[in-house]
Formats: C-alpha cells, sequence, structure tokens
C-alpha cells in the first residue's frame, strides 16, 4: 500500500495529459480519495445500519444501529463541508455545525430511548421486540 | 476534497475499519460486543473527520459519543438480561423471511445510492474541477498563512475557531434550542427510568392503580406521601 502511494503520483505525472482508463483509473483514484469516496463510506455505513434496525431482534443493538445511521449523515455533512471549503465557499462551516447539532440530537435520543429500554425491561421482561407486540391487533 | 499520500494510506484504513466495526456491530451475538464494535466504528469516523479538516468535530465525536453515549448503552446492557442471547438459546435476528426482505431492501439501497453518488459527483465534478496537484497547492498555500506551533513541525489551525465563530454568530438560536431539547431529555429519561415505588414516593401514581399494586407489593403503604 505505501509502496502504492509512492508510485501512484509519478503514474498521475505521467498521464497528466492523457486520459487514463481502467485499472490506471481505478489505481489513480484510489490513491488521491475524493468527496465521492466518502460519500460511499457514509452510504455503505447508513445501509449497514439500517440493515441492523430491520434485521436485529435486541432493541439495544437497534438502538445502536441508529447511532450507526446518524453518524454516516455526520461523515456526509463533514465531507461535504470540506468540498465546499476547498472551492471557496464562505458559508462551507455550516456543515461542521449541523453535525453538532446531529450529535446533540443523538445524545438526547440515545437518553430518552434507554429510558424507555428500561421502562419496557421494567414492565414486559423483554428486550426482545418481536414480543412487544401490544400495539398489534 | 482530495487527499495524498499518508491521508490517502490513513484515509483507506480508517474507511474499512469503520465498515468492518460497523458491520460486526449488527451481526454480533453479544450486545456487549456490539457496543464495543461500535466504539471502534465512532471512533474510526472521528479519525475520518480528522482527515476531513473537523478535528473539534471528531474532539466532539469522542467526548459525546464515546465517553457519554457508548457508556450509557453498556450500562442499559448490564442493567437488562442478556444471558439467553450469549448462551445462544436465543436467535439474534428477526425470523428468515424478514431478514431476506430486509436484505434484498438494503441491496437495492445500496445499488440506487452508489448510482446517485456516482451521476451526482460527475456532476458536481464539472462545475468546479479540481485536481489533487492543485488541491494540494492550494492546501500548501492556506497553510503558509497559519501561525507555527511551538515545535515549529506543524501549524495551527483555525477550523475549531471558525466553526466557534459562526456557531455562536449565525445558529445562536438553534444553539439554545439544544440547550432545552437537552434539559427536556434529562428530566423525561429521569422520569420514564423511575420504578413504581420511586414513583409512589414522589405521589405520582394514580390512587386506584397504587390500591391494585399495593395487593402485589405491600411495601408500597410505607412509600405514601411522605411530603405535605
Amino acid at each position: 500500500m505505501i509502496m502504492f502511494n509512492l508510485i501512484s503520483p509519478t503514474l498521475a505525472f505521467l498521464f497528466q495529459d492523457a486520459p487514463r482508463s481502467g485499472f490506471e483509473q481505478i489505481k489513480y483514484s484510489a490513491a488521491n480519495p475524493d468527496l465521492a469516496k466518502f460519500l460511499v463510506i457514509g452510504a455503505l455505513l447508513f445501509i449497514i445500519g439500517v440493515a441492523g434496525v430491520l434485521t436485529r431482534r435486541n432493541i439495544i443493538v437497534i438502538f445502536m444501529s441508529i447511532e450507526l445511521i446518524l453518524n454516516a449523515a455526520n461523515l456526509n455533512f463533514i465531507a461535504f463541508s470540506r468540498y465546499l471549503s476547498l472551492t471557496g465557499d464562505p458559508d462551507a462551516i455550516a456543515g461542521q455545525i449541523f453535525t453538532v447539532f446531529v450529535i446533540v440530537v443523538a445524545a438526547a435520543e440515545a437518553a430518552i430511548g434507554l429510558g424507555i429500554v428500561i421502562a419496557l425491561y421494567r414492565n414486559k421482561e423483554t428486550i426482545w421486540i418481536d414480543e412487544i407486540d401490544l400495539l398489534k391487533w | 476534497m482530495i487527499l495524498s499520500g499518508y491521508e490517502a494510506l490513513f484515509f483507506w484504513i480508517f474507511a474499512l475499519a469503520a465498515i468492518f466495526a460497523g458491520l460486526l456491530t449488527v451481526m454480533a451475538r453479544n450486545a456487549v460486543h456490539s457496543a464495543l464494535f461500535l466504539i471502534s466504528s465512532l471512533v474510526s469516523v472521528a479519525a475520518l473527520f480528522v482527515l476531513a479538516r473537523a478535528e473539534f468535530i471528531a474532539g466532539v465525536q469522542i467526548l459525546v459519543y464515546v465517553g457519554g453515549v457508548m457508556v450509557l448503552f453498556l450500562f442499559v446492557i448490564m442493567l437488562v438480561n442478556v444471558g439467553a442471547e450469549e448462551r445462544g438459546t436465543e436467535e439474534i435476528f428477526n425470523n428468515q423471511r424478514q431478514v431476506a426482505a430486509s436484505l434484498i431492501f438494503c441491496l437495492l439501497l445500496v445499488g440506487g445510492v452508489l448510482y446517485a453518488v456516482n451521476k451526482g459527483y460527475r456532476g458536481l465534478q464539472e462545475q468546479n474541477r479540481i485536481t489533487p496537484e492543485a488541491a494540494a497547492a492550494q492546501e500548501a498555500n492556506r497553510d503558509k498563512s497559519l501561525a507555527p506551533s511551538a515545535t515549529g513541525s506543524s501549524r495551527i489551525t483555525n477550523d475549531s475557531q471558525s466553526l466557534a465563530a459562526s456557531l455562536y454568530r449565525y445558529a445562536s438560536l438553534p444553539f439554545e434550542i439544544a440547550s432545552v431539547l437537552l434539559l427536556v431529555a434529562i428530566i423525561g429519561s429521569v422520569m420514564l427510568a423511575r420504578t413504581l415505588r420511586q414513583e409512589a414516593s414522589a405521589d405520582d401514581v394514580d390512587p386506584e392503580t397504587l390500591k391494585e399494586e399495593m395487593v402485589r407489593d405491600p411495601e408500597l403503604t410505607n412509600l405514601e406521601p411522605q411530603s405535605e
């Protein structure tokens, strides 16, 4: 990987004018991660979180998956903030401010949600969501 | 935003760490293991924040999430019984049809999101094209204007400073609303997590319900309203 990182700038220099194609393009874009890579990482984290919410039975793990989803959104905010600051947008810092508020809301959500889990466990003696079906007809 | 050299190397390390830790969070049988994998995922994402020059957010992420929220999670896991899960007698996933449906949904979501990122980013790039070399030169220029640190090996960034200035200048009302939200959350979680005894001693239970509950738990009579 380090070798790869040392080689790729040379490759980039060599192929500066010629249109890169196929493997070279992939190598080049892997050695120079840009906004799209951050967005893809954020999207994958988001989808892992969604999969956790949809498939798990343990309500606490579902809460953790929600934290993962919120964190993926934060990653997107930060990546766009950085991208816009490089293009010279004076309001680029707004992305970071949004992230602060997302973290605040996530903390409040976790506190309330875990309070609900405790109350639920006291009344129903279970943390399995398929056994908590009071509202199901 | 284009990273290069060692930044690119660290980007891939932390990105893969975040993804794999996230996957293991969802797949771990033991909830405590899930929490620990989630912590490593959050720390990796904090490292990605540092790579995107959001040092303050990275610090907040570690302090609030890892130091606060995850400790809360671990306490709740400790309070509820997860023994059955650890012994492997309970199924950790929903029934197979639900799991299959949600996995298909997630795969469709992956395809859709990747397509959207690909299309959208290409359009964005055409608007403001910036090569890695140009980005590096721009960065170097910007760094030159910053004050050197005490050791002289690096420079002091003003990212946190501009974040704080913008936060209090342009987002002071949302900031106050956020503090009210946190207050509501504190009060709400205390109210939700009280036991019946605590509620009875605060004279906060419906008298009819209290009479019914007294049959089950005689000690409740001793806790009758102490105040007034």
